[in-house]
């Protein structure tokens, strides 16, 4: 994660307003990749682009069909399918008959209603990490072979390293989500050492050691304490 | 400033804990101000660093937002036999949410 100066409220802001920019950007890149994709190879009826972070959790995608948007949403939610694996095992998937296809049983179940039989998926490495895949999808059996998934992973290189600068500067926009969960967490534990201030007569050094004591003794999260609190059914101790 | 007796050994270990999960100084800090936490992210720095001595209560404080990440960690879980026949009746979702591990979601989070 980016080493940035926090505690500053101006930087905070600055990084709140950049932040939409930035979001912009990524969308837009990634969109003009699948659509540059899907016009590489004859035949292909979609293509797509996922970024995925370190944990295989999608960040971004860019899909030029809802086809594409569809296949890549049952492999997100069933954990498995053919640009997962070339993500994880960071080499090219070639799919040439889903028909006879044995790999990925659960995302095949869930794209069998769909129009497509042939796959190819290579993943986007950019400074030795993995961190995508792209996709084209075909309607018809043997559109892809090792030509084409070669082709795909010429062009997966350098998209690559463009998008790997755009999600590094990307970084700050899901930190500042995470700033507006602690701005409001922290009020709300500010709020709660004033009613107990009150309720009390406690200082609020007194009130938080209070909240921290109860949060320990219940293995609960502060803020879920604090919620307690000021919605007046504290439970024993407070 | 002087250190508490103890400061030494509690901060050893707060530094250990977030290493051994790989959580950054930013985001414990970040988790410590959302907890209300008074010092800024490079005080915590020091803090860590063992250049600048913490009131306890701000002690405290890092260790329950270190102990809160922590606790937030996805951690794979073993699966049961019936968990299977759940995922076979298209049930793969609240499955896929046990397997997150980590604290169960009370009402109203």
């Amino acid at each position: 994660m980016a080493q940035l100066p926090l505690d500053e409220l101006s930087t905070v802001i600055a990084r709140i307003q950049g932040l939409l920019l930035t979001e912009e950007k990524v969308t837009t890149a990634v969109r003009l990749l699948a659509q540059a994709a899907k016009e590489s190879v004859p035949g292909t009826i979609g293509a797509g682009v996922s970024l995925l972070d370190a944990r295989g959790r999608r960040t971004s995608s860019g899909y030029t069909d809802m086809i594409v948007r569809q296949a890549d949403a049952v492999q997100y939610e069933r954990g498995e399918g053919p640009c997962l694996t070339a993500w994880a095992a960071e080499e090219p998937v070639l799919v040439p008959d889903l028909a006879s296809e044995s790999r990925w049983p659960e995302w095949r179940k869930g794209v069998a209603g769909l129009p497509i039989l042939s796959v190819v998926s290579a993943p986007l490495m950019a400074g030795g990490q993995s961190i995508g895949a792209l996709k084209l999808y075909a309607a018809a059996p043997n559109v892809y072979d090792e030509g084409s998934a070669a082709l795909l992973q010429l062009f997966a290189a350098p998209a690559a390293t463009l998008l790997s600068h755009i999600q590094a500067s990307e970084a700050p926009l899901r930190m500042s989500e995470g700033l507006q969960a602690s701005l409001y967490t922290r009020d709300m534990v500010n709020r709660a050492c004033g009613v107990l201030m009150e309720r009390r007569a406690l200082s609020h050094e007194d009130a938080l050691q209070l909240l921290i004591k109860q949060a320990r003794e219940e293995h609960a999260a502060l803020h879920q304490v604090c919620e307690r609190v000021l919605a007046g059914t504290p439970a024993s101790g407070i | 400033m002087g250190f508490d007796a103890n400061e030494p050994e509690q901060r050893r270990r707060l530094r250990a804990a977030i290493k051994a999960v790989d959580i950054s100084v930013s985001e414990l800090w970040l988790k410590y101000f959302g907890l209300s936490g008074d010092a800024g992210e490079y005080e915590v720095e020091a803090y860590l660093q063992g250049l600048l001595s913490l009131p306890p209560v701000q002690r405290d404080l890092l260790a329950l937002a270190a102990n809160e990440l922590i606790d937030d960690l996805p951690r794979p879980r073993a699966p049961y036999s019936d968990d299977f026949e759940d995922a076979d009746q298209g049930d793969a979702e609240s499955a896929g949410r046990e397997d997150g591990g980590g604290r169960q979601p009370e009402p109203g989070e």
